[in-house]
Formats: structure tokens, sequence, C-alpha cells
């Protein structure tokens, strides 16, 4: 009974899938590109906080002046820094106003070529008007004279990482100054935001940190509770409404997987190092395609880390962003009584993906911080060498099967 | 053939392949895990951190897979 209560909508989900990736592409080119889910999960210099609109962020540029200086240059929004004419807009979007303004002018005056000697009037038409659609947001600003070196601008990833560390300093300090009292060392913890994080931080410590890293556990569970708690507060505040996800970002990734880099290398043994550089116990003449391989393996496990959380994050957000772009997608090719009917599966299957996020949040946490210690474990392991036996030599291929 | 319909054309397919080939790979390990628990519900635990980190590696390989789709399509719309 409940199966087929499940399977019906389902099946009609699927169904207009199918019929929208079919019929789709020929629509799609007429429809104007408002709906935007890629944009939505990238970086931006705003705030959204649609439909009540959209905070404009600093921007802040080191830049190199066109008599070459290097100076610093701020401005309170994007907005700002387009008016006071230093900037211009490298976007599409601003090339798009500019070829429509030309192609009007030539429509318009019969008199064929006036339009090129009005260029700045005609960009600053062309800025003013992608402001009044809000569409400045969405492209890369240039300066005008001289060139941007670094772009240091606070986008909406970075000022939601610093929220996730603010969350964290403020749940955790206070937390360490009881125990520090001996509440919780001495006696049972007290309430339930202590309970429940020294849950996670019991999990993490016993699942996680010690069957992988053994005696040096003490080590290195600061990093891996800290690098587990920072993914799992961004990852949770992009499920918020009006959230936007760190950690969907390359870039904040990247960083992270750099630091487990980091802390692998510094905790690597001779023995470590040996199995990269001189692995013991195979034949001499496979050496020379072990090496390589061992030592490209170095590099690709953390870039491996860096884009599974990264292509994890990104990925849920667009399934939903798509989910709810369906009911439009049909809304536009069948009609409102066919966008009516797509919104209630779409709807439950949006829900559904959503608590499936959830999961993925906690999920990809923990993934990371198991993969970290695993790798940390892997280089600070102290094997003692029997010889040349077979173990020494399975040790490298497992370390090898683990990228 | 246009060029930008041939590139989007590939990136579904290429998503299609990498949907069927970590479908199948993981399928395959909760497949067994599930019977290694089911036979020795003891060595559950232990079945399942080792199932999870497993399936982040076959997941890490799709996405290697997924992220070049995605840079086909981004590639036609820039």
């Amino acid at each position: 009974m409940t199966n087929r209560f499940f399977r019906a909508p389902l099946f009609g989900a699927l169904l207009a899938l199918v019929m929208v990736g079919t019929i789709a592409p020929a629509h799609a080119a007429g429809e104007d590109g408002e709906f935007d889910a890629i944009g939505h999960t990238m970086d931006g210099n705003y705030l959204d906080f649609s439909p009540f609109g959209k905070v404009e962020l600093p921007r802040i540029f080191l830049v190199r002046k066109a008599d070459g200086s290097i100076g610093l240059d701020v401005y309170g929004s994007t907005k700002q820094a387009l008016l006071t004419g230093d900037y211009v807009m490298a976007s599409s979007y601003a090339d798009e106003a500019h070829a429509e303004d030309g192609y009007g002018d030539a429509e318009e005056s019969a008199y064929g070529e006036a339009g090129y000697g009005d260029a700045p009037a005609d960009e600053a038409t062309a800025t003013q008007e992608a402001i009044s659609k809000g569409k400045h947001l969405y492209g890369g600003l240039t300066r005008a004279k001289g060139d941007v070196i670094v772009d240091f601008s606070i986008t909406r990833h970075l000022l939601f990482a610093w929220l996730a560390i603010l969350i964290l300093c403020l749940l955790f300090i206070p937390m360490a100054g009881k125990y520090k009292q001996g509440i919780g060392r001495t006696e049972a913890p007290r309430g339930k935001k202590m309970n429940m994080l020294e849950t996670l931080v019991l999990y993490i410590r016993d699942e996680v940190a010690r069957p992988n890293l053994g005696e040096k556990t003490d080590k290195f569970l600061p990093y891996l509770l800290t690098i587990f708690f920072f993914i799992l507060t961004c990852n949770l505040l992009g499920l918020i409404p009006f959230g936007a996800t760190a950690t969907a970002n390359i870039t904040t990734t990247a960083v992270l997987a750099i630091f487990t880099f980091i802390v692998t290398q510094f905790a690597g043994t001779k023995d470590y190092w040996m199995h990269v550089f001189n692995p013991p116990g195979i034949p001499w003449f496979v050496k020379p395609i072990m090496i390589p391989i061992e030592f490209l393996g170095l590099f690709i496990k953390p870039f491996a880390l860096a884009i599974r959380l990264f292509a994890n994050m990104t990925a849920g957000h667009l399934v939903i962003l798509n989910l709810i772009g369906l009911i439009f997608a049909i809304r536009a090719i069948l009609g409102d009584g066919a966008g009516w009917g797509t919104a209630v599966p779409s709807y439950f299957l949006t829900v559904f993906i959503y608590g499936l996020e959830v999961l993925v949040a906690f999920i990809q946490a923990y993934v990371f911080t198991i993969l970290s210690a695993l790798f940390i474990g892997m280089a600070a392991a102290e094997h003692e060498h029997h010889g040349h036996e077979p173990h020494a030599h399975e040790q490298t291929v497992g370390t090898e099967a683990v990228i | 053939m246009d060029p930008v319909s041939l590139a989007w054309l590939s990136a579904g397919i290429g998503a299609g392949l990498v949907a069927i080939g970590t479908g199948m790979g993981i399928g395959r390990l909760a497949a067994s895990a599930l019977e290694g628990s089911a036979r020795q519900p003891e060595a559950g635990g232990d079945l399942r951190t080792t199932m999870i980190i497993a399936a982040a590696l076959i997941e890490g390989v799709a996405f290697f897979g997924l992220v070049v789709c995605i840079l086909l399509t981004l590639k036609t719309v820039a």
C-alpha cells in the first residue's frame, strides 16, 4: 500500500524528467534565463535574501594604478565601485547591453556609423541599466585605468566561513572552560549542549582517530576535531534559509585539504618517506614505475579530498534547485495546470533530497575527517620491518589502493 | 554538427555513464557489506566504517568524471 503510494509521484516525476529532457532544449533557448541554478551555489559579492532583496558586500581590490603605483581600493558595495567610475563591468551582460544598444542605434539612425564616437556615455548607460536590473552582481569587475592584482573582496562564502568559526568559538571555548573546572571530567556533563557535543567529540576520538592513529591519537585529535566541526558547521549553514555553503567553494575545500597534506607530511616518519622514494620489498625494475606513482599519490590524496567535499556539497544544492526549476520548466511547456501538477511531486522530492542533504552534511564531514586520519595515520605509523617480508610489501600496496 | 551541442550531448552522456558506474560500484559494495554483517553481526561496526571509506573513494572517482562533464557544459556557456 505504502509502496504504491510512494511509487506514483516518483513515477510521475521520472516521466516528467524524461519529457523535459526531450522537449526542454527547444524551449529553453526562447526563455529568459532568470533562474540561475549554478549562480546560486557559486560564490558572490552579495547575501541573497530573495524575495526580500540582496545585501551587497564590500569590495576590496589590490590594484596597480595607471601611473604604476600600487594601492588599495575599498568600496562599500559593487554598486559603489561601479558608480565612482573607477570600475567597469567585464561581464557578458554588459557586452550584451552594449551590443543591443549598438544594434538599436543602427536601426534607429539611418545615418549609420554615428554610434562610435560616444563609447564612454554608452558604457555609463549600460552600467546604469545593469544596476537597475540587478545584473551588476553577476559579472566581474575590471579597473577602468590600470589593473586589479588581487581581489580581496569579502564574498558570501567567506562570510559564512567566518560565521562558522564564530559559532564554533562560541560553542567550544565555554565548553573547554567547563571541562577545565572539572565538570564532565570528575562528574557527569551538564546540559543538552554539553552532552550532545561530548557525544560527537567522543565518537570522533574513539571511532575515527583511535583506530587509525593508535597511540599518536592525542597529538592529532585537535586537528581532526577542528576540521570535523568546521566542515559540519559550514555544511549545515548551507541548509538554513538564506544561507550559503562555504564548503561548496573549491577554494575552501582546497585549503582544508592543503592543511591535511601539510599535517600528513610533517607527521611522516622515516618509514613513510622510504616507502615513497625507495619502496622496500619490490624488484628493482618495478621501482622506476612505483616511485613516481607513490610520489604523485602524495598529491592526489588531498586533491581527491578537496574535490569530493566540493562536489558533494555543490551537487546536493544543484539537485534541489533543479527539482524546483522543473515546476517552471514544465509550466513553460505544458501550461499552468501542468505546472501546478508538477509542484506536488516536485515539492516532496525536494523535501526528500533536503533530508538527504542533512545526512550528506554529516557523512561528508565524517568522511573528510576519517580520510584525513587515515592519511596521517599511514604516514605516522611506525611499522617494524622483519627483514623484507611480504608484510612490508603489502603495506605499500595498501597505501596505493587507498587513493 | 555544432560543437556546442556536441559538448552538451557528451556532458549528458558522460554524467549518465558516471551514474551507472558509481551506482553499480557502491551497490555491490553495500550488498557485500550487508551480507557480511548479516553473517557476522558483531563485525557490523567495522564493516560499516570500511564500507563508508570505500564508498567515499568510489564516489571520489565518480566526481572526477562529473567535474569533467560540468567543465564541458560550462565551457559552452562561457
